[in-house]
């Protein structure tokens, strides 16, 4: 009985662990605080549709601003840089990625404080929902997730199609070119190597007595090797080089013209972008962790010719909207999006103005997206992006960082 | 009386003829040889996955400068031990062969139920490379040279100079070029560039990063000579530790 209940659940186990299951994120929240809020800074990520069907085509697009108040003991973005989607597994295949217009196939590097615009083309592979994120790769430190926006794919898995086209003017299907090839090669050699075991296994008995005669025969224990043994071996030796050599000019003949694999680094010029009037000191940052209330005090100065007022305040991909100024309707169920957790204190900042203001950014994601922990950061600092805005909808982004005292009372 | 009933006089108790003898040998075969199977695909595969890794997984890692001077010296390492153990102790020369046929079958087991049909990649970017024929010239040598040194010279340099060229076969379609954005690419590269790998981004190939520059474009000739050099040293010390696992203290207890 015990058997038979032990082995039912197994196979229940088994059996639901094939269930296919939905992947809903990418390790996003398990990133330090101090690196989502430090490294890159996400903003107006949208994608052209949230419901495509297989061979439809999406855009990711947006823009990233890499973070002056980059940790100095995190490799730096202005090393070597990849532009990457975090999708799960190919089930988009990407036609296009671009930064400021530039073809982002190869790696590059970004410069901190400079605003760059991204776009990634895919086409739908696999029917499924999908968490779709922009990604920074960043050499010696890894991806920078930005955020996410839940994306359904319907259709066939089957009817999906993705071909291109040589330089010789040869189209293949990218799917399956080459892999016909692979197969016979693969299945010949493993044919030639099983041949070989098998040729040895024909002699079984094999171990036992083959160990003992070795024993008894001790140096002379070659005497094992019989003469058709040596001709086998002989023709084995010949067939594996015949078929190397063959099979090599073969390939030459076939495919004469060949490029190595190819690598390199582009440069992305940077976009001219209107100067920015308003910049910020951040007088002080605590958070207060039972409250999960985040209180900043910076001094704003504004040399434009409108009032501005603090719209957003956005960190670590969480973005914390002062509904007053700004109006912000989360795209799903899991958009990072306070659309009232932002009290600013101190008014609006009058063109020619040097003023300080007190912003209270408080909200549960602190909690759920685990950015308390980032009182676990080796150096205390912290960085976020304020959005201000003029009476007619003109955005100033402006970084600022600086220490955090965590407030634990 | 046949051959098959004659009485055996050996200390084996329970045996009385040859042929009881022989079932016995061959349950022994039989037991042994299909774990011995399931053994070298398992370390084979932990240690190829450790040692080469994504220069196996994906083809547009396959360079011409690191993969055919990486894979030949880790390919290496197990056919050497077992070679010295299968034949110093069974006069068998399957050391090479036997184990790189256990590596690809299982190699090709989780590139479909793993890469294919679990991540959904394309079999033709995640296609095992072979190398059973670098396990035959390694056997094959040895039972015709019946030296450990010969087989060492000829086939370590062997295994190390063909890799390359065996593959070839197989790689050359990949590495037509292609035109994607006004930028030229393999093949390879654009299926590396379009089938996403959010974990791999481009920078993490190990490509076109060494030092070998000298003779123009003959890179690869040049690469497989220096593993082919590097290699002969490489089977040898192996052999070595293959020499050593046998003269353990816990081998000798067993057998």
């Amino acid at each position: 009985m015990k058997t038979i209940l032990s082995l039912s659940i197994s196979v229940l186990v088994f059996l639901i662990s094939l269930l296919p299951l939905e992947a809903v994120a990418h390790g996003e929240r398990a990133q330090m605080p101090q690196l989502r809020m430090r490294t890159v800074h996400w903003l107006d990520v949208k994608v052209s549709t949230a419901k495509l069907a297989v061979n439809e085509v999406i855009t990711v697009k947006g823009q990233f601003m890499p973070s002056k108040y980059w940790p100095h003991h995190v490799n730096s973005i202005e090393d070597t840089a990849y532009l990457n989607i975090g999708v799960p597994g190919p089930s988009f295949v990407r036609l296009d990625s671009r930064v400021n217009g530039v073809p982002m196939i190869r790696s590059t590097s970004f410069h901190y404080g400079e605003l760059y615009d991204f776009e990634v083309t895919m086409k739908a592979r696999k029917p499924g929902r999908y968490h779709v994120h922009p990604v920074i790769n960043v050499k010696g430190t890894g991806p920078i997730i930005g955020p996410g926006i839940w994306v359904e794919v319907t259709g066939s898995f089957a009817d999906f199609e993705n071909s291109t086209t040589t330089l010789l003017g040869k189209k293949i299907d990218l799917e399956t070119y080459g892999f016909s090839n692979v197969v016979f090669w693969s299945a010949l050699w493993f044919s030639v190597g099983l041949a070989w075991f098998i040729y040895w296994l024909t002699k079984c008995p094999i171990i036992v007595p083959r160990f003992k005669a070795a024993q008894e025969l001790g140096t002379k224990a070659d005497e094992m090797i019989t003469v058709w043994d040596r001709r086998i071996a002989g023709s084995f030796l010949l067939l594996t080089l015949s078929l190397i050599a063959g099979g090599y000019l073969y390939a030459q003949e076939q495919y004469p013209i060949t490029t190595p694999l190819q690598t390199g680094r582009v440069d992305v010029p940077a976009v001219e972008r209107a100067p920015n009037p308003v910049s910020v000191k951040l007088i002080e940052a605590r958070y207060r962790i039972p409250g999960r209330s985040f209180r900043l005090e910076v001094e704003v100065t504004n040399r434009g010719d409108a009032p501005i007022t603090v719209g957003e305040f956005a960190a670590g991909n969480l973005r914390f909207i002062n509904s007053a100024v700004l109006k912000v309707k989360p795209l799903d169920e899991h958009d990072l999006v306070a659309p009232d957790a932002l009290r600013v204190e101190g008014g609006p900042v009058a063109p020619g103005e040097t003023k300080r203001l007190v912003l209270y950014a408080d909200d549960a994601m602190w909690e759920t997206e685990r950015m308390t922990t980032m009182i676990s950061s080796p150096d205390a600092v912290v960085a976020g992006l304020l959005h201000f805005y003029t009476d007619t909808g003109q955005r100033y982004l402006v970084e600022f960082g600086g220490p955090m005292i965590p407030v634990f009372g | 009386m046949s051959k098959s009933s004659q009485a055996v006089s050996s200390s084996i108790p329970g045996m009385s003829t040859s042929a009881e003898q022989r079932k016995a040998y061959i349950q022994v075969d039989l037991l042994a040889i299909p774990l011995v199977v399931l053994l070298f695909a398992g370390i084979f595969s932990f240690h190829f996955a450790l040692l080469v890794g994504d220069w196996d997984y994906w083809v547009d890692w396959r360079d011409r400068r690191w993969w055919p001077l990486v894979t030949p010296l880790a390919i290496t390492v197990l056919p050497a031990v077992f070679s010295y153990v299968l034949w110093d102790k069974l006069r068998l020369p399957l050391g090479g062969t036997l184990t790189i046929l256990c590596l690809t079958l299982a190699a090709w087991i989780s590139r479909y139920l793993n890469f294919h049909l679990f991540a959904d990649f394309p079999m033709n970017f995640v296609w095992p490379s072979t190398y059973i024929g670098l396990g035959l010239i390694l056997d094959c040598l040895l039972l015709l040279t019946r030296s450990f040194f010969w087989t060492g010279l000829f086939g370590g340099f062997a295994v190390g100079a063909f890799m390359y060229p065996l593959n070839w076969s197989m790689l050359a379609p990949f590495q037509v070029p292609v035109e994607m954005h006004g930028t030229m690419l393999t093949v390879a590269d654009t299926l590396g560039y379009e089938y996403i790998r959010t974990a791999i981004p481009e920078y993490v190939r190990i490509i076109e990063e060494s030092t070998l520059r000298t003779f123009g474009a003959a890179v690869t000739p040049l690469t497989a000579v220096f593993a082919g050099f590097l290699n002969i040293l490489n089977y040898w010390f192996w052999l070595w530790i293959g020499y050593l696992g046998t003269k353990a203290i816990w081998i000798r207890k067993i057998v």
